[in-house]
């Protein structure tokens, strides 16, 4: 399909060969990273891609020596160890999920403190880079809600897909090398994701977006 | 082997505990679908994996699928699946109370106790050999707040304790230890260990490297095969969750248990595994060796040894709380999922939209039957919050179909009050509304009332006044025109922005009233009550703005509201319209409003029609702000109109509004009783007399006054 004629949407089953491709990629230019697992619907035909437990090590804080009622419940054991501190540590999730209805890809996640306690939307902020804040300030699209995940059924942090077709539309018209071989489906993610991850600080390294552009 | 650590005490980095939302999430399913008050112990599974992180340890985790399917999703959820290498099964017991007090009274030395001694049986039976996962027990003890949705827990990983403690001979990074021969050998037979589904997820196991300094990995009970064998250096291997380099995790604490009353060892070689991005990293991975002396009376199966194990909460021995009241109150999601589409809606369309200035109006709403009943929906779906429905009937069997705030239950036994039952609906719908309903009748012209019921019908005034005052907008929705003849005096004597829906057999009409005749002009734009009724002291008995105060819905008639329902038919009085009309009536009545609240003139603003060239404001993001929408079905046609206010209206003319504020409800008492004086008192008896003298013809004028400009779209 040519660039100008295209929407910018793609459909399920480009989204599904999107997804792999992308996920192939990202074991092949982010070995540190954990790998974007493809995860099958036990619903439909569809299913979404996982990044799970990113984890962000934040500094160790001692433990507050607040007066409270402790409970004994066992005698001391001096092969116990005890810690007097402990890092701070923060858990990201990452899904893509296909909206039916945009025809776009949409990034949910959420994050959790070690314990499993869900961080709220402004607690997330606070941890996420500088230039996150300065996205999520001033872009239009970067609306961000807590909607029921549609796999899950708990309420997960969404960006919302409104403008997704219309910048990805741009952004394959502005990039000469993709607006002149056609729209190509394999790249989608990639590129969709360089824009999307800067909202949640989740970078795609620059040889992953060029090695899609000098492969095809 | 160096000996400088000596006679260190080897001490255990404890297991920590990390709980999924979907844990709670399912466990709360259950309580209130299958448990309900059952509070016996339930068996649980947890999940861990060796470290893989040089800073964070792994920490055993529970999942949805750690807790038994619930009956209500049924094998939607596949069950817990053996053999995922990042999902080691470690079994436990859950004790969930029913109150916080049996929470915190539970016996926890006696379960940790029990847990232990089922640990200390597996190692006796040799199951613990079969099954090493069984060495890596844990306890939960929890209560779930359902209602605040909260959940108090305490995790405890029984630990025998071996008394005198183990001592510490070495403890190194596995790579300091072993040649580079060894080191690549055991990474791949590590690797092979890890990747076959048959033991990825056995986290006990034995290190056999022979001779040849080849590396193998084989199941614990396999040492008794090659202990014999004098050439194999053993150790003993478990997947350690822990990132300390200086301390090994906590599961092996039972591994030297079992070591110490199985096969009496006095020294033992053991291996912490640890990975890094799925590979075997024998730089974190740590090689250690400890010095055990069997304590008195091990190996007799009736006396289990002391464990320890509850977890600190940040270095203190009390339990954890986690609150997911944002994630899952329904009330506090419906209201942000409203929120998003209004703000949507604001993003996309109306950048001008204030959401605020809606979640705080408070509406009144008089009449609770089609009417009422949508333009309640269609204000909650607005973000309106505060809505109070004032209506004295009660649900009737042939309500529900066309009051949409109604079901058939609302009519058994005689039928709930419409105020009461529409209010338990709109909770229902969208849980965050302040609705309230007031059961009460509408004193109405025409009407006359007994003596023995004036003192009541004029409380009913009062309160009506009252509400009326206390609310910034008012719908007149009832289904007759007398009945809207006091609020729309009451609107007028306060200024109040007050909208008026009514319905024929196939036609409405949709209006918002002008401001009081005594409200301040136009260039004041004040809205704020307290200005207003200062202005009110100042009242001039005729309209400063003459007659460009748009007008009421009883500016149009020549005669005073009577009793409408007296020698009608059933099918006049039931107002029977065709069911479309309501909901596109109220629609309508409800855009009106945003309308006015969303105008910079608000209730001043001037009465606009389509393609009318005198206005400016058809820029407004909302469109045209008309005064009057007249629809018909019959011709499926709809029209703005202009009307302006009457001189001689006997509901919102100063004449009207000056003689209530200054005799009040006798004035009222008086307009009742005799119809005829609000047509003597405004004028109107003598225009219908000079009127007939010329024969007019009123039929298909009434509507349509002078300055009526009418234009079909």
């Amino acid at each position: 399909m040519e660039v100008l004629l295209w929407d910018g949407t793609l459909s399920s089953h480009d989204f599904h060969v999107a997804a792999r491709a992308f996920t192939e990629n990202w074991k092949q230019f982010n070995p540190t990273l954990p790998p974007w697992i493809w995860v099958p619907s036990r619903l439909s035909e569809q299913g979404y891609l996982s990044l799970e437990k990113i984890c962000i090590v934040g500094s160790s804080k001692e433990h507050e020596q607040k007066d409270v009622d402790e409970e004994e419940p066992e005698p001391v054991d001096n092969a116990t160890l005890v810690e007097t501190s402990s890092p701070q540590v923060c858990y990201y999730d990452f899904h893509i999920l296909y909206s039916d209805s945009y025809r776009v890809p949409v990034l949910y996640f959420r994050a959790y403190c070690i314990d499993g306690q869900p961080l709220a939307w402004d607690e997330i902020e606070k941890v996420l880079p500088a230039c996150s804040a300065k996205v999520l300030l001033e872009s239009k699209w970067t609306f961000i809600t807590q909607e029921e995940h549609p796999h899950l059924n708990r309420p997960w942090y969404k960006l919302h897909p409104c403008g997704t077709s219309e910048w990805m539309k741009l952004l394959f018209l502005g990039d000469e090398s993709l607006a002149k071989k056609g729209v190509a489906f394999e790249q989608y993610l990639v590129s969709w994701l360089s824009v999307v991850g800067q909202v949640v600080g989740l970078r795609i390294p620059f040889e992953m977006l060029n090695h899609h552009k000098s492969c095809n | 082997m160096e000996g400088n650590s000596g006679k260190s005490i080897l001490q255990f980095a404890p297991f920590q505990s990390s709980v999924d939302e979907g844990f709670w999430h399912r466990l709360s399913s259950l309580k209130l679908n299958k448990f309900g008050i059952d509070d016996s112990p339930i068996l649980i599974t947890g999940f861990y994996a060796p470290c893989s992180h040089s800073q964070v340890s792994n920490h055993l985790t529970l999942l949805a699928e750690s807790l038994p399917l619930d009956s209500s999703e049924e094998s939607s959820v596949p069950a817990v699946s053996r053999g995922n290498r990042n999902r080691c099964s470690v079994p436990g017991i859950l004790y969930n109370t029913n109150t916080v007090e049996s929470f915190h009274a539970l016996d926890k030395q006696g379960l940790l106790k029990a847990e232990a001694k089922k640990i200390w049986e597996d190692i006796q039976n040799g199951k613990a050999l079969e099954d090493t996962a069984v060495l890596s027990r844990f306890l939960l003890i929890s209560f779930a707040d359902l209602k605040k949705w909260s959940f108090h827990y305490w995790f405890a990983f029984p630990a025998l304790v071996l008394d005198p403690p183990a001592t510490l001979v070495n403890l190194k990074p596995a790579s300091q230890v072993f040649s580079v021969e060894v080191a690549e050998s055991l990474s791949a037979a590590f690797n092979d260990w890890r990747s076959s589904s048959l033991t990825a997820d056995v986290p006990f196991f034995l290190v056999v490297i022979d001779s040849n300094l080849h590396a193998t990995i084989k199941h614990l009970k396999d040492w008794e095969t090659y202990q014999s064998a004098a050439d194999h250096k053993l150790l003993f291997g478990f997947y350690d969750p822990c990132h300390l380099p200086n301390n090994p995790g906590w599961p092996l604490r039972n591994l030297l248990a079992l070591i110490c009353s199985r096969w009496d060892l006095k020294s033992v070689r053991f291996l912490c595994y640890r990975e890094t991005r799925g590979f075997a990293d024998l730089g974190l991975s740590l090689v250690g060796e400890a010095q055990i002396t069997a304590p008195q009376g091990w190996g007799t199966l009736h006396s289990t040894p002391n464990a320890v194990g509850w977890e600190l909460n940040k270095g203190r021995k009390v339990p954890r709380c986690i609150s997911l009241a944002k994630s899952m109150d329904p009330t506090r999601l419906a209201v942000s999922a409203a929120d998003l589409n209004l703000k949507l809606m604001r993003w996309r369309a109306l950048p001008s939209l204030n959401l605020n200035t809606l979640s705080s109006l408070k509406c009144l709403l008089l009449g609770a039957g089609t009417l009422g009943c949508q333009v309640a929906r269609m204000l909650m779906a607005w973000g309106v919050r505060k809505i109070t429905l004032v209506d004295n009937g009660r649900v009737a069997m042939s309500n529900p179909l066309r009051q949409s705030l109604y079901t058939l239950d609302d009519c058994l036994n005689g039928g709930e009050f419409k105020a009461a039952a529409a209010v338990n609906s709109l909770k229902k719908i969208f849980p965050a509304v302040e609705a309230e309903g007031v059961v009460m009748a509408i004193p109405m012209p025409g009407h006359p009332v007994p003596s023995q019921e004036e003192q009541s019908v004029l409380d009913d005034c009062r309160r009506l006044h009252d509400l009326i005052d206390s609310h910034d907008a008012v719908f007149l929705l009832t289904d007759t025109r007398e009945s809207r003849w006091l609020p729309s005096l009451l609107c007028a004597n306060t200024n109040k922005i007050t909208i008026t829906a009514a319905l024929g057999f196939d036609s409405f009409l949709v209006m918002r009233h002008g401001a009081g005749p005594c409200s301040s002009s136009h260039d004041s734009k004040s809205e704020d009550a307290n200005a207003l009724s200062t202005e009110m002291n100042n009242l001039a008995l005729t309209d400063r703005n003459g007659g460009h105060r748009l007008g009421c819905y009883f500016c149009n008639d020549v005669v005073a509201p009577i009793d409408s329902t007296a020698n009608r038919t059933l099918d006049q009085q039931c107002t029977v319209t065709r069911p479309g009309l309501a909901p596109i009536a109220s629609a309508l009545a409800v855009e009106l409003l945003v309308g006015i609240l969303h105008h910079p003139d608000g209730i001043f603003a001037e009465g606009e029609i389509v393609n009318s060239s005198n206005n400016g404001s058809s820029e407004q993001p909302l469109g045209i702000l008309p005064h009057q929408i007249r629809g018909s079905l019959g011709q499926f046609s709809q029209m703005t109109l202009v009307g302006h206010s009457s001189d001689s209206c006997t509901a919102c003319c100063s004449i009207v509004v000056s003689e209530y504020r200054k005799r009040g409800m006798e004035f009222i008492l008086q307009a009742i009783n005799h119809p005829t004086y609000l047509e003597d008192l405004t004028g109107l008896t003598e225009l219908m007399k000079s009127a007939s003298t010329f024969q007019m013809d009123w039929d298909d004028g009434t509507d349509d006054d002078d300055d009526d400009t009418c234009v079909e779209i």
